[in-house]
């Protein structure tokens, strides 16, 4: 009886030179134009917003005349070659960054950023919940060491490795913005 | 009296630190896999970050993918795995009807495109 799969689930050792590179290398291409050649004489362009560093999938943006932006994603094991056509000035590189931020991350002041730090740690606190800051000037906030929330402080801004805590604490978080926003307007 | 059939033992790579994300530099995990590098693993975070902010900005948005041997095919996006292995779609428009839902494997596509408004 033949037990070992003769199948590799992981092609680690089919990996092109592309999915080799480092994160560091990868860098060097975000915010540039680039053609990317793909198998099968596939060709791509456009402004790379970033690459994915488990799959060295790249995501390009090409923007349209009707100012939609369509988004482009060639998979990292497609990728051949990746040619840098132009360098992007500093008001394409603010431009790409808008193009995935969250839709509630409108501008907060500095003030107001603070604010609404201390008042979910003090919720957090008040319901038991250990949490500390981290980062430069305590920005980030750490809840139960395996979950950090970034300014401003939304639910879309919680990371964790962690799914089920993931989602809880987005759960949580949503729940006391909302009834925030209940206190806000009878107020 | 019946011998008991000894059961073997399988052993799992050792998981991150109870008080830590698995991110840490000094972790175990993070010098077997990226052997400390700290500034690579912070890039390493943002590349990611944004990928997965675009992930979320595609979910339930009508997409192509382009599949091997030139096969175009239309569906809504729905997820991916963390491993990239499959995406998961809706609405996946087959030459021989609409498939409410579908696994598309990531090895199979080529690319895939959708338009942001």
């Amino acid at each position: 009886m033949q037990i070992a799969s003769r199948h590799n689930v992981l092609d680690v050792g089919n990996m092109n030179d592309w999915q080799r590179k480092s994160p560091l290398d990868w860098e060097t291409y975000v915010n540039k134009m680039v053609k990317v050649a793909a198998i099968e004489r596939h060709e791509y362009e456009g402004w790379v917003l970033t690459v994915d560093p488990v799959s060295a999938s790249i995501v390009l943006a090409t923007f349209l005349e009707n100012e939609k932006v369509s988004i482009s994603v060639v998979l990292g094991h497609a990728v051949q070659e990746v040619e840098i056509l132009k360098e992007g000035d500093d008001e394409m590189k603010q431009r790409l960054s808008c193009i995935f931020a969250p839709e509630e991350s409108k501008a907060y002041s500095p003030e107001e950023l603070e604010k609404r730090k201390n008042d979910l740690k003090t919720w957090l606190e008040t319901n038991h919940i250990p949490v500390t800051e981290q980062g430069e000037s305590g920005r980030t906030l750490c809840v139960a060491g395996v979950l950090t929330v970034d300014p401003p402080y939304g639910p879309e801004e919680c990371s964790s490795s962690n799914e089920i805590i993931l989602s809880r604490v987005q759960g949580l978080i949503q729940g006391y913005l909302e009834k925030q926003q209940l206190v806000d307007a009878n107020a | 009296m019946p011998v008991p059939v000894p059961v073997g033992v399988l052993r799992l790579p050792r998981g991150p630190d109870g008080c830590s994300r698995g991110f840490s530099p000094a972790s175990p995990r993070f010098q077997a896999l990226l052997g400390g590098d700290a500034a690579a693993q912070g890039v390493r975070a943002a590349l990611r970050q944004r990928y997965l902010r675009g992930l979320a900005a595609a979910r339930g948005r009508p997409t192509r993918f382009c599949l091997r041997a030139g096969v175009r095919v239309d569906a809504v996006f729905g997820a991916a795995d963390v491993e990239a292995v499959a995406f998961q779609v809706d609405a996946l428009r087959t030459p021989l009807g609409v498939q409410a839902a579908a696994l598309l494997r990531c090895t199979d596509v080529l690319a895939y495109s959708f338009l942001l408004d």
